[in-house]
């Protein structure tokens, strides 16, 4: 294995878009219930937000912030010449999607597990 | 090179329509039900904008897995397959979750 | 970090070995070798050859970073052995770690069959092809294409970029950093006169459009170059291939052609030099 900043991007690229993959064809299959009628829609939209669904749900949204800031980051490095600062670029990604996960992630917990 | 360009272009579209997705459908977090969300989603203009929303996140996942498969030297050589099985699933999934969207029609 | 003089006298060099005739797998080996400033990593693998074990089999040759035999992969990175002191790379037990070029099939200990990197490497066409008849005047080109061209020029071929890609571990129809590098230099070069047909052949899913940006290329090359940059290059030239060799074909007419139909120096940017 040739370990560097651009293989863990490549890595966590991957898996948190196969990760995105999977999340819509179930995202798809609870919102399609409404196809069969609004009571069998909230019952599906309800056993989805449960406690543990809602820390899931914080799981998701770090993979889907994650994944569109490494995409920034590579639109940025195709469009401009910046080869020489791939690791700066790494890092802010990272950091970038951690802010917004916590900011994002807070309030699903506090909602969650207070009411 | 096409798949190339349907990745940057679905891309770039979705860091639009995902931004409006989560503030608007997901912030605050509370309970979703269909009667909080029926207000919304009974607008034509909200419907038009999931849709287009619909469209390329297919586009990009589809695309994604597409690439994720081909890059693998022994699946390649099976990427005409691969190719016209994924553009079936595109129109399959951008069909069926069109008429979901449209199915949001508040109770008569 | 090169360290000065260690109290260590001696050094640890762990080769990973691999005999096809008598190996069912490879193994690590370990040697001491005299741990002295001034030895490079190949001047410790002779030492062994010489001294140790006859037998530790290895590519070299002219032991100064140009002839590109000696690409290998010491503590997780390709560098050249030739040109790297072995006390930089000692931990703090003294120990260095050799291993073949990641990727590749090894052939016998250090040496790995690069056969799909030759083989990508033609596919590219890495000769010029000039215009038919040969121009009066000279081709010029702006300061800014020759220190393009040049900083691709210096690639040595020695495998270091290629092997340390995750793209071609993956599929190795990927055509590589190296042979994109050189297509980049035979694209951009004023001369040639089949830039379409080249970024036709490097602008598909086993060229230019399977890079996944991971940059194992730049950080390996022990030339410092940045292949990296040359596909993100050829990336932006394949989409507009067209307009890319029309403007190849209008600018080595407009050399062929009459004297005042050249662009002015001033235009151009360059020394007007009256053949």
């Amino acid at each position: 294995m040739y370990r560097s900043t651009g293989f863990v991007s490549f890595v966590l690229r991957r898996l948190t878009g196969i990760a995105l993959v999977l999340y819509l064809i179930a995202h798809i299959w609870v919102i399609g219930s409404v196809n069969g009628g609004t009571e069998l829609f909230n019952s599906r939209l309800a056993a989805v937000q449960t406690p543990i669904f809602k820390l899931a749900e914080v799981a998701l949204l770090a993979a889907v912030v994650y994944h569109a800031f490494d995409g920034v980051r590579l639109l940025i490095v195709h469009y401009f010449d910046v080869t020489e600062y791939r690791k700066s670029l790494f890092y802010a990604a990272f950091v970038v999607s951690a802010i917004l996960t916590i900011a994002g992630g807070l309030p699903i917990l506090l909602f969650a597990f207070q009411g | 090179m096409r798949v190339f360009q349907i990745q940057r272009i679905s891309a770039i579209a979705l860091l639009v329509f995902l931004t409006i997705h989560m503030t608007v459908v997901h912030y605050p977090p509370f309970h979703i039900d269909f009667g909080r969300i029926i207000d919304r989603m009974g607008q034509p203009l909200w419907k038009a904008i999931d849709i287009a929303f619909l469209f390329f996140v297919l586009l990009h996942a589809i695309s994604g897995s597409y690439a994720v498969l081909i890059d693998l030297g022994g699946v390649a050589r099976m990427k005409r397959t691969l190719a016209a099985s994924a553009i079936l699933l595109a129109i399959v999934g951008f069909v069926y979750g069109t008429l979901t969207i449209l199915a949001f029609q508040p109770p008569v | 970090m090169a360290s000065p003089v260690r109290s260590k006298s001696m050094a640890t060099v762990r080769v990973k070995r691999f005999n096809p005739d008598s190996d069912a797998k490879p193994y690590m080996q370990e040697f001491q070798v005299p741990n002295l400033q001034g030895t490079t990593l190949l001047d410790a693998l002779h030492r062994i050859k010489h001294e140790q074990d006859g037998s530790l089999t290895f590519r070299r040759s002219c032991r100064h970073a140009i002839c590109g035999s000696c690409a290998m992969n010491v503590n997780g990175r390709n560098i050249l052995v030739c040109k790297t002191p072995l006390q930089g790379q000692l931990d703090r037990k003294g120990v260095v770690t050799i291993k073949p070029l990641p990727y590749l099939p090894i052939i016998k200990d250090l040496v790995v069959d690069r056969s799909t990197f030759w083989n990508e490497y033609l596919r590219v066409k890495p000769w010029l092809v000039p215009p038919a008849t040969s121009p009066e005047r000279e081709f010029r080109m702006s300061p800014e294409e020759v220190a393009a061209l040049h900083n691709a020029e210096t690639c040595i071929m020695c495998g270091a970029c290629y092997s340390a890609c995750q793209v071609v571990a993956l599929n190795k129809k990927y055509i590589g950093p190296h042979a994109l590098l050189k297509s980049f230099l035979r694209v951009l070069d004023p001369r040639d006169t089949i830039p379409g047909e080249r970024l036709a052949e490097v602008g598909t899913d086993e060229g230019v459009f399977r890079c996944h940006t991971i940059f194992n290329c730049i950080d390996a090359c022990p030339k410092n170059l940045n292949p990296t940059q040359a596909i993100e290059t050829l990336r932006r030239l394949a989409q507009k291939r067209t307009a890319f060799e029309a403007a190849r074909v209008e600018r080595q007419r407009t050399i062929a052609g009459p004297l005042a139909a050249e662009p002015t120096p001033a235009a151009e940017g360059g020394v007007r030099h009256v053949p």
